[in-house]
Parts: structure tokens; sequence; C-alpha cells
């Protein structure tokens, strides 16, 4: 036994245990995020809980566990239950329910069972009972109104398309349009108040606003056909709900699907995540506008980022005389990659909000007025409190780089009568090039996990323009964005359904780590190869 | 040949200007480079200093300006009035008062005229007499606290109060302010003379009261309750007692009633304030007899209340000033007592007025020599000191937004300053220390930024704030840094290169998850989870311990030829099977556990035993979740110090006959330990600065406490929920920007510190 303490091996099978520990929280991290972000888009079967009461259930499971429970003589015991999906919010007005296994005369899974997923109120799941177009029937039953449902459901999906097309797009644009002429009438008011120019404004106020007449009529016709044909549910308990076709997204009947058929829907619901927007107060749909709001935040950084991140590195490492006070300058460099990201953010709203934004708006949009236009978070501010934050992880990483340009080959180059710029910038740089792109990447990655600063500098919950459409001048760099990470935050801590939101923000998280993980090993790949190649060219 | 001579010829003049122009090119790179990377390295440094300017204003003290000030005899209208004998008896202006924008003023004269007249020139602008006067004189006069309700006592025994308002109307774009004076309803108490009033009435203006002590030393208050009939009408109950009797022979100095008419206070000139309980309108009954000025022959000299009307300033004649208010006390037998809570710096003569402000808890007072304070009661400081000619002042205000003080001396001078008093309420003490707020019975450190009430107090020490950015940092070290640093040396020290080139990525891939999907997920995932097995997250490092010793001991058993078969380290991924083991057995042993130790319930068992509230979201979540953001930070820089220590140290180490164990701990560690510090170091700064773990894993309550159950509120999480409403350039908005700066120099401090270290290291290690 004193051989066995001796040895030294329990301490260090002990360090052992810490560094497994580490690696499994960061397995199993990872693990749960994956099972929940993904396993959220898979149909999973409905099942049919039929109560010892004789009431009954229909709804996914999503859950069991055992809790301490007191039975009717004090007594401590433990219970088994089931959490249950049942939607129908419209019908019991809770989403989720928990089932005392105790309870549970017996489990079905009936095979006309319908999962609904619809533009409001959530999923509705329950039978067919008929669908009908202005008092005509026009099928009962399950077996002939699915076939009628899955024809319908892509027609109406266009009737919806197409009334978005109008409401986001013409009367958006037109609505755009009166407002622009106002802000020039506002702005001719105060300056100088030419009459005519006035007048002529307003008449196209007038001209703009008959447009948006047509259109409104256009759209209240697509609203009526969009509203044409209902179709009534009924629910496990028996409870009838009648509701336009058009309210419905997609319908699938899990129990009677195949493997195959599941995969299939199973895509499309992934494809719809990325690609769709929000609906239900973020906890459904789509977060196609959060990652279009990270991405461009990020680009709109990165071109701020990398060419005074270089500036300056070149200059530390190239151009100035390297003494103490450089010395300094670089540790305080160094230093600012490890202040917290929310004092930038603080520095933001004091000096580009409520600075340089309230400025450009008294010089520039004087017009909107007491309305501010740069003087209010905006994705121009974002991005430029992320370049902040990260133009020391840049620096840093393009000073590596160019110190590890050896000296000959510079002096080579100024021996064969270069001059120092073209030194600098046919020879050092491009060598340096793959130090700088693993700056620029890790600078990317930060900025795309950052949420804090973003809060207080222009990130909203729902954005209802995207930062870049079709009307001049395109990019609208003062419009507030969608972020996923804040995404995160907002649905997981400030929804009011937060157990209906949990998968999505699961999901996010999946899609938010997925794309900081693949810069950062891009950056890591990147960082060995340029290890390797300097390694080889110094021999 | 000559050709060819030729054609050198001219590349030489051609390449001439080529030269000039790459010389010229090379400057220009020169000039954009050095111009362009100064200033963005100085760029960088002006975030700093920006911060800091936005702080500047909180220490700057208040900027005064006499702005005009005239006598009011030149005015025509205002000649009549005599000044001959200035003393209180017969100087004829009684009140005064101003608009919220500082443009019209006036005064009440002995005979019942408001004059109103404008602040700049002192020309009257307009004269409104009290309608029901009559044939009588003003003796006394009383403002209410909302400076809107001015009640003057007359010589026959009368109470009127009235209102003043202002009305604002735009021609183009020229304000012209319309003084109105409606008079309410009169309050009768008797026919002799009121020396000194009081008059109050409440928001709904259903009930009113009133105090007056008369010329023939009576103290006799009278309340009014006026019920409104559904069809117009209605009546009113009144009903008039005499206080003589409990006043033990004192003479009033001064009257107080509070807004919302549920005490009188009442100084006399035998140095007491008598505190009588007015709620019950029919039976007034005196709650005690104070001991003000702690002398009884000091009198009260002006009593006044601080916005809310539940603080009571006393100014007593030795000059000194005070602020009392309701604590509550366990001894008493009613759990509150009134008592002093600030004294301000005094007057060096007796205190003659107290006027409150309308906006916080600051005042002005004025003393008989002509001297005015203005003060903060809640940070007990003497913010400015104004002074009239000479003469003592009579009538004393504060303007409505409190930047102006209005006052007129006994030689009939009107003065108005101009105050420019942004952030009263910040001191160093308020921002740092303990601070006793109204209603509080200690002094304590409290961040309260917002309430619910107009006359709320921002609470803002950021001592809670600071102590909770540290309490989460303190928790996350205590569980990164016995994972990270142990997990470095078995990675350094006991593994193979091959391994370590694996698992180092790994981990620095996990310090790059965003912050936010970590605390999201101990928020939302792993708290609900962790408060069902805490019991088993206790006993989970015994269990552990346990089965790893029993593993090692079965693995010394195994025979030396499957032992050979495993690469250096590699045997240590036998722990996973055995961690997973020990985690299921902690969680099955969970029931046990907390019937075992905890009595079956653990969360009444810390509350009872311990004193301990478990809240769901505490600092034991954010101990993990920040805990897995900092280990990559200090495993990384850890494992580069210890595997960059010199080879031939531990070497020797091993050849004279040291195992493993004992090298890596009395050699390799003791050498790299600065590195680790500074990796320590570092991990903190990154654990002190993160916001959003400590937004989602904690409950943000600004509580400071150091239970590891319990939540707080970070410097950082902080910042980010409150600055979004923070109106720009007010006072929240600067101590935000002064937390931020905080938190900047902590990390800063903290991270150079760590550099320093690791410089100093590099140098030690290249001497070995």
């Amino acid at each position: 036994m004193n051989k066995f303490w001796k040895s030294g091996d329990p301490f260090i099978w002990l360090t052992g245990v810490a560094l497994m520990f580490s690696l499994l929280m960061i397995a199993g991290l990872m693990y749960l995020i994956t099972a929940k972000g993904l396993g959220f888009f898979w149909p999973s079967n409905l099942t049919e809980i039929k109560l010892k009461d004789g009431s009954a259930l229909l709804g996914e499971i999503t859950g069991h566990e055992s809790v301490k429970a007191h039975d009717p003589d004090g007594q401590e015991m433990t219970i088994e239950r089931t959490q249950l999906k049942i939607g129908n919010r419209d019908l019991y007005g809770l989403d989720f329910r928990w089932v005392d296994d105790n309870n549970i005369e017996n489990t079905s899974y009936p095979q006309y069972a319908v999962a609904l997923e619809r533009r409001e109120w959530g999923n509705m799941y329950g039978f067919i009972k008929q669908i009908s177009e202005g008092g005509n029937v026009l099928c009962t039953g399950n077996e002939s109104c699915w076939a009628v449902l899955e024809s319908q459901i892509p027609v109406y999906s266009g009737i919806y398309e197409e009334i978005k097309g109008i409401e986001k797009g013409v009367i958006g644009g037109i609505n755009r349009e009166i407002e622009h002429l106002r802000l020039e009438i506002r702005g001719e008011q105060m300056g100088s108040g030419r009459q005519d120019r006035i007048k002529e404004l307003e008449a196209e106020i007038k001209e703009q606003e008959a447009r948006y007449q047509e259109q409104e009529e256009k759209l209240t016709a697509l609203y009526a056909e969009f509203d044409k044909e209902k179709i009534v549910m009924t629910s496990v308990d028996g409870r009838d709900k009648e509701m336009p076709l058009g309210n419905i997204v997609r319908a699938y009947r899990p129990n009677s699907m195949s493997w195959f058929q599941k995969a299939g829907l199973y895509a499309s619901k992934l494809w719809e995540f990325v690609s769709d927007e929000p609906r239900e107060a973020n906890t459904e749909g789509g977060v196609f506008p959060a990652i279009f709001g990270t991405i461009l935040m990020v680009m709109i950084m990165s071109v701020v980022v990398l060419p005074f991140g270089v500036l300056a590195a070149l200059y530390l490492r190239e151009y100035a005389k390297q003494g103490t006070l450089v010395r300094i300058v670089r540790i305080c460099v160094n230093n600012l990659a490890g202040v917290p990201s929310i004092v930038f953010g603080v520095f933001a709203v004091g000096f580009f909000i409520y600075g340089m934004g309230s400025t450009l708006d008294s010089i520039f949009f004087k017009e909107a007025l007491p309305n501010p236009t740069f003087g209010t978070g905006g994705i121009l501010w974002a991005s430029l409190t992320l370049a902040l934050l990260t133009v020391p992880v840049v620096i840093v990483a393009t000073e590596e780089g160019l110190a590890a340009v050896p000296k000959e080959i510079r002096d080579g180059s100024l021996a064969l009568g270069a001059t120092k710029f073209e030194t600098t910038w046919k020879i050092v740089i491009p060598s340096a090039m793959p130090a700088i792109l693993t700056g620029l990447i890790l600078a990317i990655a930060r900025a795309t996990g950052e949420v804090a600063p973003l809060m207080i500098t222009g990130v909203v919950k729902l954005a209802p323009h995207l930062p870049v459409d079709g009307y001049f001048p395109y990019l609208h760099l003062e419009r507030k964005f969608m972020h996923l990470g804040f995404h995160i935050y907002d649905v997981g801590f400030q929804s009011p359904n937060v157990e209906a939101a949990k998968p999505m923000v699961f999901a996010t998280a999946l899609l938010l780590i997925l794309i900081v993980v693949v810069l950062n090993l891009t950056a890591i790949i990147t960082r060995n190869r340029l290890r390797k190649k300097y390694t080889t060219s110094a021999v | 040949m000559t050709a060819q001579t030729r054609f050198k010829k001219k590349e030489v003049l051609q390449a001439s200007p080529g030269i000039k122009r790459r010389k010229l090119a090379d400057r220009i790179a020169t000039i954009v480079v050095t111009t362009g990377g100064v200033a963005v390295i100085l760029c960088i440094i002006a975030i700093l200093l920006f911060i800091g300017v936005e702080t500047v204003p909180l220490w700057k003290g208040v900027k005064s300006e006499l702005t005009s000030s005239f006598f009011l005899k030149e005015s025509p209208e205002l000649a009549s009035y005599s000044l001959d004998s200035p003393n209180t008896g017969t100087f004829p202006f009684l009140a005064s008062g101003m608009d919220e924008y500082k443009e019209i003023g006036f005064v009440a004269t002995k005979n019942g005229e408001l004059y109103f007249l404008s602040l700049s020139n002192g020309k009257v602008l307009k004269k409104e007499a009290l309608p029901n006067l009559g044939e009588t004189e003003i003796r006394s006069s009383y403002v209410s606290q909302n400076n809107k309700l001015y009640s003057f006592g007359t010589d026959d025994g009368r109470i009127i109060p009235v209102r003043t308002a202002y009305n604002v109307t735009f021609a183009g774009d020229k304000r012209i302010i319309t003084p109105q004076v409606t008079e309410d309803d009169i309050l009768t108490i008797g026919d002799s003379p009121l020396v000194r009033i009081a008059f109050e009435e409440n928001d709904g203006e259903t009930a009113s009261a009133g105090a007056a002590y008369t010329a023939g030393g009576e103290l006799i208050m009278k309340t009014v309750a006026k019920s409104r009939g559904l069809i117009g009408g209605g009546g009113s109950d009144e009903a008039t007692h005499n206080l003589t009797q409990t006043l033990g022979g004192g003479k009033v100095t001064a009257l107080e009633i509070d807004k919302s008419l549920q005490n009188l206070y009442v100084g006399t000139d035998t140095g007491r304030i008598y505190r009588y309980n007015i709620r019950n309108r029919q039976n007034p009954e005196l709650l005690e007899t104070l001991d003000a000025t702690g002398n009884s022959r000091i009198p009260v000299t002006a009593l006044g209340f601080l916005l809310g009307d539940r603080s009571l300033v006393v100014g007593d004649e030795a000059g000194s000033v005070s602020v009392w208010f309701e604590v509550a006390d366990t001894d008493s037998p009613g759990g509150k007592v009134f008592k002093k809570v600030h004294q301000l710096p005094p007057f060096a003569l007796p205190v003659s007025d107290i006027v409150p402000s309308s906006r916080d808890r600051g005042f002005i007072a004025a003393d008989s020599g002509g001297n005015i304070n203005l003060y903060h009661a809640t940070s007990e400081q003497k913010l400015m000191q104004l002074k009239t000619d000479g003469p003592p002042v009579m009538n004393l205000s504060f303007a409505p937004k409190g930047n102006g003080i209005l006052a007129v001396d006994g030689a009939g001078k009107l003065y108005d300053w101009n105050v420019d008093n942004p952030h009263p309420e910040t001191s160093f003490k308020t921002l740092f220390g303990k601070v006793w707020y109204e209603g509080y019975s200690k002094p304590e450190y409290v961040w309260q930024s917002t309430g619910g009430t107009d006359d709320f107090e921002p609470k803002i020490s950021l001592t809670p704030l600071a102590f909770g950015t540290l309490k989460g940092a303190l928790y996350a070290l205590l569980f990164a840094i016995p994972l990270s640093i142990f997990g470095a040396i078995c990675v350094s020290q006991f593994m193979h290169p091959a391994l370590r080139n694996t698992i180092k990525p790994v981990v620095e891939i996990m310090a790059a998850l965003p912050s936010v999907v970590l605390g999201f997920f101990a928020g939302l995932w792993l708290a609900p989870i962790i408060e069902k097995i805490i019991p088993a997250v206790i006993i989970l490092p015994f269990v552990l311990t346990v089965f790893t010793l029993l593993s090692v001991f079965g693995w010394q058993y195994l025979p030396r030829g499957i032992k050979g078969r495993f690469k250096e380290g590699s045997e240590l991924f036998f722990l996973v099977p055995v961690i997973l083991l020990g985690v299921l057995v902690s969680l099955g042993l969970n029931a046990a556990a907390e019937s075992t130790f905890f009595g079956g319930d653990y969360k009444s068992w810390f509350y009872n035993v311990l004193g301990m509230q478990y809240d769901q979201r505490n600092s034991l979540i954010v101990g993990f979740a920040m805990g897995f953001a900092v280990i990559p930070i200090i495993f990384t820089i850890s494992e580069d110090a210890l595997s960059s220590v010199p080879k031939h140290l531990s070497a020797g180490s091993l050849a004279l006959g040291a195992n493993r164990w004992q090298t890596a701990i009395r050699v390799v560690l003791p050498t790299a330990s600065p590195g680790i510090f500074s990796a320590v170091m570092i991990g903190l700064g990154r654990a002190i600065g993160e916001t959003m773990i400590v937004l989602m894993a904690t409950g943000n309550t600004p509580i400071m406490d150091w239970s590891i159950f319990n939540g707080f509120r970070a410097l950082s999480a902080n910042i980010a929920v409150e600055i979004p409403e923070a109106p720009h350039g007010g006072t929240l908005y600067r101590v935000l920007f002064l937390a931020a700066l905080l938190l900047f120099f902590f990390t800063f401090i903290i991270n150079t510190a760590a550099e320093i270290v690791r410089q100093r290291l590099r140098k030690k290690y290249g001497q070995l």
C-alpha cells in the first residue's frame, strides 16, 4: 500500500480526472446542444394518452422525469411523469402538460393523427373533420380530406407569399417613398421654403397615396381568397376548431410516415429554419434575418478592422523606432484584447451614438428630428464597436506574421534597390498574408460570438426590415438588425413562452457554435500551415 | 553598338523620373503608415480617455451665477412698500416664487397682493390681489412642498391657500408665459393673528389640514374632509383641535405638515420638535417629543421637508442643520423611531429658512447673516454657498427644476441665481460607501437606480455591483483553477506529445464558444437540473476521488504486457468510463445523500442550519458556466508555461530518483509558477468582464452575500441592462460609465500584471 502512494500514480491519475472531466464537459455540452438542436426538427410521433379518469391527450412526448411528492398519508414518494407537447394553444391555453405515469391507462399512436404547423397559435394536433368553402363541404373524414389538404397547402403558401410580397415590398416601398417626400417637404419648410417645390412634393404624395389605395384593394382581394377555404379539426378530446386553410404552414401525419418521408420533412424544416423569417414572437419559423444580420455586421466590421489593424501593425513593426515607448504601446494593445466587451459597448453608446450619431443627424437628417436616424443604435455602430473590440486581435496576429518574415528576405529586397515601401508591399505583406488572414478570422470568430456590446448598440429582437434591400441606397447602415447571439438571449430569456421556445434556442445555439467553431478551426489550420511554412523556409 | 549605348542612355534618362516617383511613393507610404498607425493607436487609447471624460461631471461641483439682482422698490408699483425697519414683523414681502423657465417671479406683499415680475429686469408684469382678504393684513406664509400651493395666515385668523400657475403659449418661436392665481377654500382658525402657519392638501384635494400658532400663544389645528356628492355640491367635514396643552410651555417657532396628511411637526424655542399623528382627523395624538437641538436653550428656528415629505430638515439657532426621518427600530414599542440621521455642515449664525428641491433630496437653507447654502441631504454634502449683499434673507425659493434660486433680502433686493447642479447626489461616499437612505434602518450599500414614484431617490452605490463581479469571478475560478491547472500538468507532464497536440486544439476551440451559449445553457438547462441534484453535486468530488484511486489500484495489478501497449498518458482515457460511472453513482446516491446529510430536504436544511436561501440561478451555476469559459484560457497559458520549462531540470530530477509526480510538483511546477499565476490572472480578467453568462445565469439581484446559493448582480451585466434606459448625460448614465471605467481598470491592471510576469518568466527560462 505504501508503494501505491509512493509511486505517485494516484496523483497523476487525479490530474487525469481533472483533464478528462474538462474534456467530458466539452463533449457533453456539444452533444447536448447538437442533439437538442437537431432533434427539434425531427417529426416525432403523435402519442395518444388515455388517462384513468377517461380523458385523452394527443401530442409529442418531450420529456420524462421523476419528482418527489407526498402521498395522501404524507409519506414521501417518487413519481414518474411524462411531459407532453399538446399544442392547440387556442383550445388549451398551454402548449405543454405533465402527466403522472400512474394515471396513464394506455398509450397509442393513431394513424390519422395530424400535426398542423400554423402561422398563428402554434401547432395543432388532432384529426381532420371536414374542409369547406363558403358553406359547401368539400370533403369529410380523415382520408379524403388529407388529399385536399396536401394539394391546397402549396396553393395557399403561394398566396401568402404574394400577400407578403405586396405588404413588404410594394406597400413598404410606397410608404418609404411617402415618408421620404414628407421629410423633403419638412426640409424645404425649414430651409428655403420654396412654395412651388412643396406643392410639387405634395402632389407626388397624393400620387403615391393613390397607388397605395390600388395595392390596398388588391390585398383585400387576396385576403378574401386566403380565407376562402376552412378546415375543421377535431381535437382528441372531441372539441372542434375551425380555421382558414391559409393559416396552415405545413401538415403531416407522423404516425403513418416512413423513415424516408420523415427525413424529407426534416430536411424541409431545417431549410425553413435557416432560410425563413421568425414567426410567433421568434419562437417558431426561421432565423434568416438573424443570420443575415450577423453576417452583414461581421462583413462591415472586417472592412473596417482589416486595413486599420494592418496599418497599425505595420507601423509598430516596420516603421516605428523600436524602443520602450513601442513596447509599452504593444503591451497596451495586447491588454486591450482582454478588456471586457461591454466597456467597448459603453464607449460606443457615448461616442458613436450620442456623439457622432447625433452630430450626423443634426447635419444631414435635420428634417427627421427629433426622431434619430444615426443618433440611435444601428448596424454601423454595432460593426464599428466590434471593429474596435477586435482590432487588437488583428494587430497582434499581423505583428506576429511580420516578425516571422526573415530579415534576409527584407535585406535582399532592399539590396536589389527596392524602396522600403516596395519591400513592404511586395515582399513582406505577401509573406505575412496568412498571419493577417488568421488574425482576421480570429477577429471574425470573436465578433460573431459577441453579444453584450451589441445589445446596447443596435441589435433588436425583431427588425422589420433587413439592412439591405432594393431601395436606394440599398445598404441601410442606420437600421437596427437581428443577431444570432442576441436571438438566443432574447428567445431564451425574454420570451413569454420559454418552454416552447427552448428547442428553437438550442437550434440557434448550434448554428452559432457551428459558425464560430468552423471559423476558429480555419484560423488554427491556417496558423499551423503558416508555422510549417516558416520552419521549412528558415532552414 | 551605338544604338545599344543610346538605348541604355535613354533608359537611364527615363529611369530618373521613375526613381523620383518611387521615392515619392515611398515617402507617401511612410507618412500614411506612420500617421495611420499612430492614429489607430491613439484612437484605441482615446477610448479610455473618452469614458473617463464622461464621468468627470460626476465629481464636478455646482456652478452658480447671479443672473440678475435689483431692488424691488425700483419698480414704480412696489416703491410704496416701506423697508425702513427690516424685521420679520414688519417686512412687507412674505413669499416669493418663480416659473419653470425662470423668466417670471413673484413676490406676495403684506396687503395681499401678488406682483409678477420679469426676473431679468424687475418690471412688474401683472398684479393680482387676493379677492377674499378683506380689510386685514397677511401675517405669515407657508409654502407647500410641490411649490404650487402658497398659504397665507392673516391677522384675522384665517389661512388663505393660493395656487399659482404659469400658462405657456407660443407665438411663433416666442414663448409667452402668463401667470395665473387661484384662491382655494379658506380655512378659518380663530380670530387672533396667525404668527406661524402650515397648510397642506392631499393629492386628490379631498382633504386638507392646517395648523397655526396664534399671537395669543395657542397652537390650533384644523382639518377638513371634503365629500363630493355625485350631483355636484357635497359638504365638508371640519374638525378643530387646540394642541397648546401638549406643548409644555414652549413657543412655536416652526410648523410643518406632510403632503399625505400623516404628521404635524412643531418646532419650539425650547429646542424641541413635537411630532403629532394627524391621520385620525378627529383625534390627533402627540407621538413623541424630540430633543432636536440637544440643548433646551437653543431654539429650533426652521423646519422643512425633503422631496417626498418623509424626511424633515431641522435648522436651529446655533446654525446646525440636520435631517431626520423614521427608522425601523426593534427596541421601540412602535417598531419605528424618528431620529436624526444626517448632520450637515453648519452655519455660524441661526438658520432662518429651509427650502427643499423638487427634483432630488437637496435643499437650500439660509442663515440670518444673508448666507445661503445648497445641501444634499443623503450625501451629507454642502454643495455651494451664496451670499446676499449683507442683509438677512427674508424669502427664499428654489426653481421648480432645481436650477435656480430666488432670494429677497432685508433691504428689499431680489437676487436671481442660476444654478447648474446636474449630479448633486454623487460623491465618493455615495458611489462606493455605505449610505443611509430614507426609510432604511442603517447605512447600507444599495444599488437601485430606478423606482416607480416621482419622489424615488436613486441609490447608486457601485459597491454591491463590484462585489457581485468579484463574487462571480471567485466562484468561477474556484471551479476552473483546479480543473485547468491539474489538466495542464497532466497534459504537459504525463502525456505523449502526440496526444497533447490533439487535446490542446480541442480545448482552444472550447475557448471560442460564444458566452451567450454558455449563459443560455447554464440558465435554462443546467440551473433547473442542478436544483434537483444538489446533494449529488456535493458528493461527486468524493465519489470521483474514490473511484479514481480504485482504478489506479486496479491498473497497478494489470500485467505489464497489456500496460506497455498504451502510449504514455493514453491509459488516462480509462478515466472516461470511470468518471461517467462516478457521475451515475452520485446521481443514484442523490436521494440517499439528501436524506443522510440534509435531513431529506436540502433546501430547508440549508435554510435552517446554514441560514442560506437557495435561488435557482445562483453563484454555483455561474461558477460552472463562467468556469467553463475560463478553463481553456488558464489551461492553455499554464500548459505553455509548464511545457516550456527546460527539459534538463526534469531530466535531472528523474535521474536523481524522484518519481514523475515528485518531479512535476517539486521541480516543474515551482519553475512555471509565475506563468501559472499569469494564466490565473488572465482568467480572472476574463471572468470579471464576462457579461452574458452573469446576465443569464444569475438572478441579477444586487445583494451583498457570499453565499454560493445566492445570485448577484455584476458590473458588466448591470451596464448591459441599464444603459439603454439611462437618459443621455444623466447621473445614471455617467455612473454606468464609471462602472465601465472600473471594469476597464480592473482588467487592464490584471492583464498588465500578468503580461509583466510572463515576460519576466521568459527571461528566467532563458537563463536556466
